[in-house]
């Protein structure tokens, strides 16, 4: 049985549909033509896909807050900062977390992360395939975060427990309850484990982001401790999966497409462009909940403040309105304002990084395994919400 | 060709100093900044390029 998403006749959307997370953009195109304001399926909740509407939502959080009451849902005890804090709270929190996330600190990282990627490479390359998600989509954002954060190498298991214990719980997709208590569960190691690096750092200081974050000062104040956790807390849960799923989009096309995967390869030129291009195009992470404080209309619908409203940023990156030749994927595309990343003062806090390792990471394993497929008789598999291929098994040839 | 930033607008999306160097650079938050107004001859081009890439329409461009 198959059921159209949208719904044609209401513009009910179901963005849990595993069709949705493998190819969404025929359900982004029908959305954008249709339904100025669609609902989620399960919530009912309004989701806004026109690129106007998403960046204008973006660029008011004074109308679309981010200070809302699903922390919980995330095994948090309280907000994470700065993600679901409002300005000028928010806006504080950038002017000293944006120092250590510039592109300039970004680039710093470059050197260790080109030589984790060959080093995961060196352990599957002579074997001529890998499941791309867990050899190498996964360990390479932890030991990005590892050695930003200043942590032990060695607890790389340990982190991947647990940002999977918060974003996919072990229970039955129904067990709701089950997740829940999963979710608090890991929270409070999470809490736990930053706590005890915490104290080790305000004993012996070291030039990592926990050190920074025990000694700045926004105005003359100190961060308290738990502004410190609520930090650490949301650089775990923000700073792997998304970087993972991004990863595991941009090879799951270059793999389907070797038509483009070629020229990317052999027009190195191409680099930048191809990389913008393939954030718009996969954009994986799909939409950004924001909490309406005031009423306000869309077009002609009216959404009543203390609605959650979904901004579908998937969509706003294929919208014709914005994009020329929205549809294709053009990797000497020249105007890409792409809200891969957001926009406005919630910007992603690790957009810098996250290109750097993009980048690194497609060039050294272009340089490597420049002709790879998927391997043939499978199937990529994508999880919802944040577009991870969790299964993504490919073929090569040859040894380089 | 001048160019001005709206520091109020700007987010640090860095797509202006990484699309022109030349004409932007990045503050230490990695915020857009500006050192000469003046766009040096030859590069109007890709000043243009780098303020249609702003997705916070914080750049404008006065041609002379």
């Amino acid at each position: 049985m198959t059921t159209e998403n949208p719904d044609p006749a209401t513009g009910e959307v179901n963005f849990m549909d595993p069709a949705f997370a493998a190819c969404p953009q025929p359900v982004y195109a029908k959305l954008l033509a249709h339904f100025r304001v669609a609902t989620t399926a399960v919530l009912g909740t309004p989701v806004l896909s026109r690129y106007e509407d998403v960046i204008w939502a973006l660029r008011h959080p004074e109308i679309f807050s981010s200070a809302m009451d699903v922390h919980m849902a995330l095994g948090t005890e309280r907000p994470m900062i700065p993600l679901q804090v409002d300005p000028p709270a928010q806006t504080r929190y950038r002017k000293i977390l944006d120092l250590r996330f510039s592109h300039k600190r970004s680039l710093e990282l470059e050197p260790q992360i080109r030589q984790h990627a060959n080093q995961l490479i060196d352990g599957f390359i002579g074997c001529g395939e890998c499941e791309f998600n867990s050899a190498f989509a996964i360990p390479l954002p932890c030991f990005t975060f590892l050695s930003l954060m200043g942590l032990p190498h060695e607890d790389l298991d340990l982190f991947i427990e647990l940002k999977d214990g918060i974003i996919r719980p072990p229970v039955a997709p129904e067990d709701l309850v089950g997740a829940y208590e999963h979710r608090a569960k890991t929270g409070k190691r999470i809490y736990a484990y930053f706590e005890k690096v915490i104290e080790e750092r305000l004993a012996a200081p070291r030039d990592d982001i926990v050190t920074y974050l025990t000694s700045a000062e926004i105005d003359g104040d100190r961060l308290t401790r738990n502004e410190v956790l609520d930090i650490c807390y949301l650089f775990l849960l923000g700073g792997l999966d998304t970087v993972t799923a991004t990863l595991g989009c941009s090879l799951a096309y270059l793999a389907a497409n070797p038509d483009q995967r070629r020229r990317l390869v052999q027009e190195p030129r191409l680099g930048p462009t191809a990389i913008e291009e393939l954030l718009r195009w996969e954009t994986p992470v799909t939409m950004v909940p924001r909490l309406v404080k005031q009423d306000v209309k869309v077009g002609d619908v009216e959404i009543k403040a203390g609605t959650l409203v979904n901004l579908l940023l998937g969509a706003a990156d294929i919208d014709e309105a914005e994009f020329v030749d929205a549809g294709r994927v053009d990797f000497e595309r020249q105007r890409n304002r792409h809200l891969a990343f957001g926009g406005g003062t919630h910007r992603c806090l690790g957009s810098h990084l996250a290109r750097m390792e993009l980048r690194a990471a497609l060039e050294e394993w272009h340089r490597r395994i420049p002709e790879y497929s998927i391997k043939p008789g499978e199937t990529p598999q994508f999880s919802p919400s944040i577009r991870e291929v969790r299964y993504l098994p490919l073929v090569w040839n040859g040894r380089k | 060709m001048k160019v001005r930033v709206d520091h109020a607008k700007c987010a640090g999306h860095g797509r202006c100093y990484d699309l022109a160097p030349e004409v932007f650079e990045e503050d230490e938050r990695g915020h857009c900044h500006i050192p000469n107004a003046t766009v040096p001859a030859g590069l109007e081009a890709k000043a243009r390029l780098a303020a249609v890439n702003c997705a916070e329409d914080a750049i404008t461009i006065e041609e002379s």
